[in-house]
């Protein structure tokens, strides 16, 4: 055997065991990363060297810097909805009406700027449906007012979903033609409105517990979003995924005010599509639902002065002028809004007012589709 | 011109990162040899005795190479599955991931896929009203939405969960009168015209006097639900291999009818969740053969694991066809399986279930848009498939025989839709009834169901079950709060897969679900 032979052998035996090992290796590591504890550093980095984008900060900001403060600047508005109307109901008169109906206003915009962040234990647990569910049941609602039936706590609890909520609340204080004089309350509507104004501030305080303290024994759900990404985690098993769930909400809410809340009324020229047509309110729901959106792109909530890092700033890292874009698209559909001729439910049959809704419709379009087609492959 | 493009990295098989070869030998010249001196002192020549043992060696080597390597990546052998719905397939892992209309659709088909959405979206209210009358009188709940949220499953709390009921088959022939909906009535029934549920049992399961085959425990204003139902958890305690404890729930149903009476002893009942609606029309579109040759009633090939088709009414066609949807695979279609959703769940009259009168709530086009719906949408693609603890756990998964039935790989067919048809598919389900022994039993036949037997339930998009909907539960009537417990109540033809898993390292246990998350 020649000396070359020899080498050449050596080598691939050589190799062989190194191979051998690699293999090996290769399956003792399979073994000890199951066994690592949760939340461990390895175990996180495994996870974040995946996809380019690993910025779990952005993810638990958004959770704690804007879906939390929004929920608690809705809490607070609930509650003073609550006292407003408890103030009309014991002396109702123009002026506590015109309060309380602009509580109703004021509740209504905290809650439309969570458009974009519905999931979660809201839906799980029902708050989402006792509060806002749409259309009303008018005639259940007629009919549990000529009842005799007494409002207690359990009696508004158990009522259906249609018969409570924002637009139960909205009916009962506007009327079905908005010009409801506070003489013309009964004592029964007073008496249901008030029932229904103290249930609706108790689920909305459930809901922003069930994000920040967790209700029912289950944990915080701010921290679900926060730890995306580490293995403990089965909701959100990557960074990505907390961060794509953060603008898969902002499309689906622009798809949901552009084609639907706008886009239905106009398109079947039904004024009674309108979701909130017996308060006006319909046009001011979409600019905060569109607010809500622009919200979690820059990981603020003004309202409440909170702010975190951003996707925004991400964005403009990896991709200024994209970023410059998605900005320039949320103001321009705010901007197209405010031309928009409110009350947008009076004006249905306006040529101006169709022309201005196609126009804030593109506007909003426009923002989803760069949102859609340029940052999602960005954090995925 | 084909050629011109580069072929896509990704369609090559990649291997595994932990395999590095720093320096090919056949690229390597003596001189960067590290492991020998480039010259070796002198030596005695090899005999070629020597030569021929390093030769076998060298081959002996080369075999427990070859075989350790296949039997630590038996992984690369499983399909990833990862566009578990073939065109059908969504890369998204948020809550909406259920949500998505299936990219493949033409623009037309996505318009009508809108529509539907708009319909399983809808609230229905009580008659006379503006928008969407035809709730109740009597029903579950007053939109699809409400129940499949995010097109996931249901969770079992009041309104959601329901319970069907029947007599036993050999019950009186006085018992089994034809029931309308509306039970005792408070209020005028002039409003509304009684209607039947939709059921057809073929005699095997008589609907209940006052109930029908379906408890609706809620009514519009002013009318008594046909019962209360009440849902209480027991515990049971279990270990594992290693002496972990474990700790199941059963349901304790009790149901009280409006006079306080509970139900007769002799009723049969059977708690149900909403099973989750995206990927549907893909499963539709299984040609019948497909799933017929997988059933082995007579468990012919002796692996303890039987598979029976069921065999159900279709009320269009007038005759028995093979059972697909619900959680016994009693319903034929999904235009079947909305229709009586429609009618038995909200109370909503429709085309195939329209009032007395032949009036109906909703016109043909919108249970067809809602229908449609169902059908068209998106199955989300697989995550972390590249995670060798994930892949660990998938090929734990095929050393159990969970695979046995709930198979990985299926083709579509033919399909009206064409963008479901001759689509390869990652189902995770023969789609075939198998007896998971009495633990899990409802012991209500449905068709040719025993009270043993369910439909396999598919697996795909499974780790997000609890991302669209947190807290929601597994298995039939959501007992199982994890996918753990799950797995722990599979018993009857899966309980040597079952077994599998409790005698598990915990390790082992861990990636078998990572696996079943990363679906």
């Amino acid at each position: 055997m020649s000396q070359r032979q020899y080498i050449c052998l050596s080598r691939i035996a050589i190799a062989l065991v190194g191979l051998i090992l690699t293999g090996m290796s290769g399956c003792e590591s399979n073994s000890s990363s199951s066994s690592n504890p949760p939340g461990t550093a390895s175990s996180q980095s495994t996870t974040e060297e995946k996809g380019k984008f690993s910025h779990k900060q952005i993810v638990a900001d958004f959770a704690k810097q804007v879906v939390v403060p929004t929920q608690q600047s809705f809490v607070q508005r609930a509650a003073a909805l609550s006292t407003a109307i408890d103030t009309f109901a014991k002396t109702p008169n123009e002026e506590t009406l015109k309060a309380t109906r602009q509580a109703w206003v004021n509740t209504r915009a905290a809650w439309e700027q969570s458009e974009s962040f519905t999931f979660g234990p809201a839906e799980s647990l029902g708050y989402d449906g006792a509060l806002d569910t749409w259309p009303l049941n008018d005639t259940d609602l007629q009919a549990i007012l000529k009842s005799q039936d007494r409002f207690t706590p359990k009696y508004i609890e158990e009522l259906k979903d249609t018969e409570k909520g924002f637009h139960a609340i909205e009916y009962l204080l506007f009327g079905s033609n908005h010009n409801k004089k506070a003489t013309e309350f009964t004592p029964r509507e007073l008496a249901y409105v008030q029932a229904l104004g103290v249930n609706f501030a108790q689920v909305a305080k459930q809901l922003a517990d069930s994000w920040t303290k967790g209700v029912e024994g289950k944990p915080a759900y701010q921290e679900v979003v926060a730890t995306a990404g580490e293995s403990s985690n089965s909701t959100y098993p990557t960074v990505n995924a907390g961060a794509e769930q953060m603008v898969q909400g902002i499309i689906d809410s622009l798809i949901e005010v552009a084609d639907e809340k706008m886009g239905q009324p106009f398109a079947k020229k039904d004024q009674k599509l309108f979701e909130s047509r017996f308060g006006l309110n319909t046009l001011k729901d979409i600019k905060s639902n569109v607010k809500g959106a622009q919200n979690v792109y820059l990981g603020a909530f003004p309202d409440a002065n909170t702010s975190g890092a951003s996707l925004s700033a991400y964005i403009a890292e990896v991709n200024p002028d994209l970023d410059k874009r998605v900005k320039s698209g949320f103001q321009d559909s705010l901007a197209a809004l405010e031309k928009i001729p409110d009350p947008i439910e009076k004006n249905l049959n306006n040529p101006q007012a169709t022309a201005s809704v196609k126009y804030a419709q593109e506007e909003i379009t426009e923002v989803r589709e760069i949102l859609e087609k340029e940052v999602l492959p960005l954090i995925k | 011109m084909a050629f011109d493009k580069p072929i896509p990295y990704s369609l090559f098989p990649i291997p595994h990162s932990s395999f590095p070869i720093p320096h090919s030998p056949l690229t390597m010249d003596s001189s960067q040899f590290q492991f020998f001196p480039p010259k070796l002192p002198s030596q005695k020549p090899l005999s070629s005795k020597l030569w021929k043992y390093l030769i076998l060696f060298g081959l002996a080597f080369l075999l427990a190479w070859g075989l350790s390597f296949l039997f630590n990546r038996q992984e690369l052998l499983l399909p990833t599955g990862i566009l578990a719905g073939g065109e059908t397939t969504v890369n998204n892992r948020t809550s909406l991931g259920y949500s998505q209309p299936a990219p493949n659709l033409s623009p037309s088909q996505l318009d009508l896929h809108t529509e539907g959405d708009r319909a399983f979206e809808a609230t229905f209210v009580t008659r006379p009203a503006d928008i969407n009358p035809g709730l109740g009188p009597v029903f579950n709940n007053a939109s699809c939405v409400a129940c499949h949220t995010g097109d996931g499953r249901g969770m079992p709390v009041e309104g959601q969960l329901l319970v069907r009921v029947s007599l036993p088959a050999n019950a009186p022939v006085n018992q089994q009168q034809p029931v309308s909906a509306g039970g005792k009535n408070t209020r005028q029934q002039t409003i509304f015209a009684s209607h039947p549920e939709a059921s057809v049992s073929l005699g095997n399961a008589p609907p209940v006097p006052g109930l029908g085959t379906q408890i609706q425990d809620h009514a519009v204003y002013g009318y008594a639900p046909e019962a209360n139902v009440k849902i209480d958890w027991q515990e049971s305690q279990g270990k594992y291999g290693d002496g972990t404890q474990y700790s199941l729930r059963s349901p304790n149903i009790s149901i009280a009818l409006p006079d306080g009476e509970p139900l007769p002893q002799n009723v049969l009942t059977s708690p149900r969740i909403p099973p989750s609606v995206f990927g549907k029309g893909l499963l539709e579109a299984i040609p019948d053969q497909t799933i017929l040759a997988l059933a082995d009633a007579e468990d012919r090939d002796r692996n303890g694991i039987s598979g029976r088709p069921n065999l159900v009414w279709d009320g269009e066609k007038k005759k028995l066809v093979l059972g697909r949807f619900g959680h016994k695979a009693n319903t034929a279609n999904l235009l079947q399986q909305a229709a009586a959703a429609y009618v038995n769940d909200m109370g909503v009259t429709n085309p195939l279930f329209p009032e007395a009168n032949g009036s109906t709530d909703i016109d043909p086009a919108t249970l067809k848009a809602a229908t449609f719906y169902t059908q068209t949408l998106a199955v989300p693609a697989r995550t972390l498939a590249d995670n060798p603890e994930v892949k660990r756990g998938h090929k734990l998964f095929i050393q159990a025989n969970c695979n046995g039935c709930h198979i990985q790989e299926l083709k579509t067919g033919n399909h009206e839709i064409k963008a479901l048809a001759n689509q390869t598919i990652y189902p995770y389900t023969d789609m075939l009834l198998h007896d998971l022994g009495t633990g899990l039993a409802d012991g209500r036949p449905d068709f040719a169901a025993t009270g043993n037997e369910w439909r396999t339930a598919p697996l795909w998009g499974l780790g997000l079950t609890q991302t669209v909907l947190p807290y929601s539960g597994y298995l039939h009537d959501g007992r199982a709060r994890t996918i753990e417990e799950a797995i722990l109540w599979h018993s009857g033809e899966a309980d040597p897969a079952k077994e599998k898993f409790r005698q598990m390292q915990s390790g082992e246990r861990q990636a078998l679900v990572k696996f079943l998350n990363s679906l």
